[in-house]
């Protein structure tokens, strides 16, 4: 028996590794492509804001004007109304502490009216509780 | 499929994904915020109420100029036009009537001094 034969050796392929790698990078793309088109070119446009979102020096403006239109109209109800609507955490505090700073500053008119409203509204508040 | 097109629908699916998360992410769990916003952004009936309060200052000093660097804090180019608009506004949404009047006077007297400086 004439044996040729020759062990073939079948030396087995490597798996070709599968990276994923692509998915994380398409994502990182999409999430990337996403925050430009919410951040940048259509960001959440705030028009129609209320007076709480206004900055600090605007508060002031408001909480002023509020003051002064109450030492003019006497109308407490709606001066406490419209201070309701700057979201003060403390109304009486936020309304002492801008009438030093408007004495501070010699606008005593302003002063006066702003230290007028707080001392009102504190005064309304425990009839307002006993009630 | 071929392999390779497997993958590349894999990947624009991934981008679509990411996307997504993207947009959501941009404008529901964290948009701008605008904390420091300005006068000119206030809605309309706020804006109004503002305006009023500068009538009501207006009817009790007689202090144009003061009404008018009030009102320059949401409109500067053209009060007129924006006093008028929030009459609009308050007599569309029934504000009291001698609120109405009182805006009314204060947009008369600023077209008065318009006109006189024309």
């Amino acid at each position: 028996m004439n044996d040729q034969t020759q062990e073939l050796r079948i030396t087995p392929q490597p798996e070709e590794k599968s990276h994923h790698w692509y998915l994380l990078t398409g994502i990182i793309i999409g999430i990337a492509a996403g925050l430009i088109i919410t951040w940048l070119l259509f960001p959440v446009v705030y028009q129609d804001t209320s007076p709480a979102s206004l900055s600090p020096a605007y508060k002031e403006i408001y909480r002023s004007t509020i003051a002064q239109v109450y030492a003019a109209t006497g109308n407490l109800e709606r001066a406490a109304s419209r201070l309701a609507l700057l979201e003060d955490e403390d109304v009486i505090y936020a309304l002492g502490a801008q009438a030093q700073r408007a004495l501070a500053d010699g606008q005593e008119k302003e002063a006066r009216a702003l230290a007028l409203l707080a001392s009102e509204i504190q005064a309304a508040i425990p009839t307002e509780t006993s009630e | 499929m071929s392999r390779r097109r497997r993958r590349y629908i894999f990947f624009f699916a991934a981008i679509l994904i990411g996307l997504a998360i993207g947009v959501i992410y941009g404008w529901v769990v964290n948009p701008v915020v605008y904390k420091n916003t300005g006068m000119d952004t206030l809605r309309l009936d706020y804006k109004t109420d503002y305006v009023l309060m500068a009538a009501e200052l207006y009817q009790s000093e007689g202090d144009l100029a003061s009404a008018l660097t009030r009102i320059a804090y949401i409109e500067a180019s053209s009060p007129l036009a924006f006093v008028t608009t929030c009459i609009d506004y308050a007599e569309q949404h029934n504000y009291a009537r001698e609120d109405i009047d009182i805006m009314w006077y204060l947009a008369s007297d600023i077209d008065t001094a318009l006109k006189a400086t024309n």
